[in-house]
């Protein structure tokens, strides 16, 4: 599903963000991307978002390289990626609904289609019964469902998380990473990234570590015991 | 426990979910239309002082030149009323025989640019004369008749009035036998007509500069919609919005401002026509005049709606063009 093939990254200035990174995640398949403040991790997610287009090196997303998409396709492309962010980017002046429903609502589908779909998904991380309030009016905890559930509304094959356990207690963590099993049991492709080790621990899935920039392990043999 | 070996199948299950029938696409295409338009309206609602300042800048800048054009449109038309007047009066030689006078009015009538030939006789002239200037009892005093004998010549008038022909005219008939003077009063037309020429180039001139001012007015709001706006935009482009879907609140936005400004627009200058029109028709009416002042009429206020829109679309575009580019997911 996703393959990245040596992949390099050098910012304007001659800052190296990844150097030559190579990985294989099946679809279906549920990984953890830990390291360092600094060692990659975001650009990683950056690339694969499309905000950030390689200096160098391949990435290929269910066969097709990514290089060779124009910069109209951009927008269909992440149509089939979801994202969770750390600080959940919500927005505040929107009802949780309003919220859930933006993906569906760029994507062009019809009214009564987003009402179903954004309920189903509310009612996939437990807030349903919060559909009319305002994102101000969650915990930190429910605000991050909500996030979770934007990025699962429109069934994308991609699901990537950026510290999607950042600010919350070990119980509400979870919760959170049950949800994504959940996910991952539908076939979505999910990866996690974060430096929260306890969670890492807790948690039985393949580890993909980077370190300034290298992928040191792509913990590409985890379950092949 | 392994994750990774969970069924593959279920992938075509999560890609099927994308699909979306034509007919359902464009019902929400139309759906998010109308909520566009819907939240736009509801945005310049919330901020009330801004949206109302903004749309009286704009209805003041395009009702300023409107009004200049209706002025010089109502001055000229004031102007085609007096047109009917403008006559040529002959005067014939006071030696001319009947003779000459009747060949004289056979040859005016056959003149190409001659609607309608009148003659007066002296005779005549001198009774008109007695019956309306009140000198009656002195005129006894005259030996004879004083006045010539008098043709009316109603030239056809044609739209734009052509001094170049009537003054052929005047030539030629001044050339006719037994014709002593003649005596036109079109020039003050022909001046009124390159006035009203200078007035309609003026409000074109001002309306061109105040329709710039609308567009810098309208761009800066949306400029100030954009940058405020700057979260959602980046959320919406991060999760697969185009540049369309982005574009298109502001859009409207600007749109609607310009709609609300030629609204307001017009509702001045109907206001201030009829507050004017009262006036002007006690005035014609001194003068025997059945004029009366011209207001908007309806495709003329369509046209102000259809130029205010316009200018909001146009405005708002340069303001989106110049600084949405600038807002990218980093």
């Amino acid at each position: 599903m996703i393959c990245f093939d040596n992949l390099s990254k050098r910012y304007p200035g001659g800052f190296e963000a990844l150097k030559n990174v190579s990985f294989e995640m099946a679809a279906g398949e549920m990984a953890f991307l830990t390291g360092h403040s600094g060692a990659g991790k975001s650009t990683l997610l950056k690339m694969l978002m499309l905000m950030e287009r390689p200096t160098s090196g391949n990435l290929l997303i269910n066969g097709k390289n990514l290089n060779r998409l124009p910069d109209s396709q951009i927008p269909i492309y992440r149509r089939q990626v979801g994202v969770v962010f750390q600080n959940h980017q919500l927005l505040l002046d929107r009802t949780v609904f309003d919220n859930v429903a933006l993906p569906l609502q760029v994507s062009g589908y019809p009214a009564n289609e987003i009402g179903r779909r954004v309920r189903a998904a509310l009612d996939g991380v437990g807030l349903l019964d919060k559909e009319q309030q305002k994102p101000v009016a969650l915990s930190g905890g429910e605000q991050q469902r909500v996030g979770i559930a934007r990025a699962v509304v429109h069934k994308p094959r991609i699901l990537l998380a950026d510290e999607p356990t950042g600010n919350l207690d070990p119980e509400l963590s979870g919760e959170i990473m049950a949800l994504f099993r959940r996910f991952q049991n539908v076939g979505v492709t999910v990866l996690i990234a974060t430096h929260d080790v306890n969670l890492i621990d807790r948690m039985q899935l393949r580890i993909m570590r980077l370190e300034g920039g290298n992928m040191i392990d792509d913990g590409a043999d985890y379950g092949r015991y | 426990m392994a994750a990774t070996d969970r069924p593959r199948e279920a992938v075509q299950r999560g890609a099927s979910g994308q699909k979306i029938k034509l007919a359902d696409r464009w019902r929400g295409y139309k759906s998010h239309h109308r909520d566009t338009i819907r939240i736009s309206l509801l945005k310049m609602m919330r901020e009330p002082v801004q949206t109302v300042m903004t749309v009286a800048v704009i209805a003041i800048a395009l009702a300023l030149p409107a009004a200049l054009y209706l002025t010089v449109e109502n001055i000229q038309r004031m102007g085609s009323n007096f047109e009917s007047s403008a006559q040529i009066t002959i005067y014939v030689h006071k030696e001319a025989k009947a003779e000459t006078i009747e060949k004289l009015q056979d040859k005016l009538e056959t003149l190409p640019t001659v609607a309608s030939v009148t003659y007066i006789s002296a005779k005549q002239a001198l009774l008109e004369f007695k019956a309306l200037s009140g000198f009656g009892s002195a005129l006894r005093y005259l030996e004879g008749n004083p006045l010539p004998a008098v043709f009316l010549v109603q030239p056809i008038v044609l739209e734009p009035i052509d001094l170049a022909q009537t003054k052929d005219l005047v030539a030629a008939i001044t050339e006719l036998p037994g014709v002593d003077d003649v005596q036109i009063d079109m020039q003050w037309l022909q001046r009124l007509h390159s006035l009203t020429e200078v007035g309609h180039k003026v409000a074109l001139a001002l309306g061109a500069t105040l329709g710039l001012g609308v567009l810098l007015v309208i761009g800066n709001t949306i400029r100030l919609a954009i940058q405020s706006r700057r979260d959602e935009i980046i959320i919406v482009k991060l999760v697969g919005g185009t540049n369309a879907y982005v574009r298109r609140p502001f859009l409207y936005n600007g749109v609607l401002l310009g709609l609300f400004g030629a609204l307001t627009a017009s509702i001045m200058l109907y206001a201030s026509v009829w507050w004017i029109s009262s006036s002007i028709a006690d005035l014609a009416d001194l003068y025997q005049s059945q004029y009366r002042l011209a207001g908007l009429g309806f495709l003329r206020f369509l046209m102000l709606m259809g130029l205010g829109g316009l200018f909001g679309l146009v405005g708002a575009w340069m303001a989106v063009s110049k600084h949405l580019k600038d807002i990218e997911p980093k």
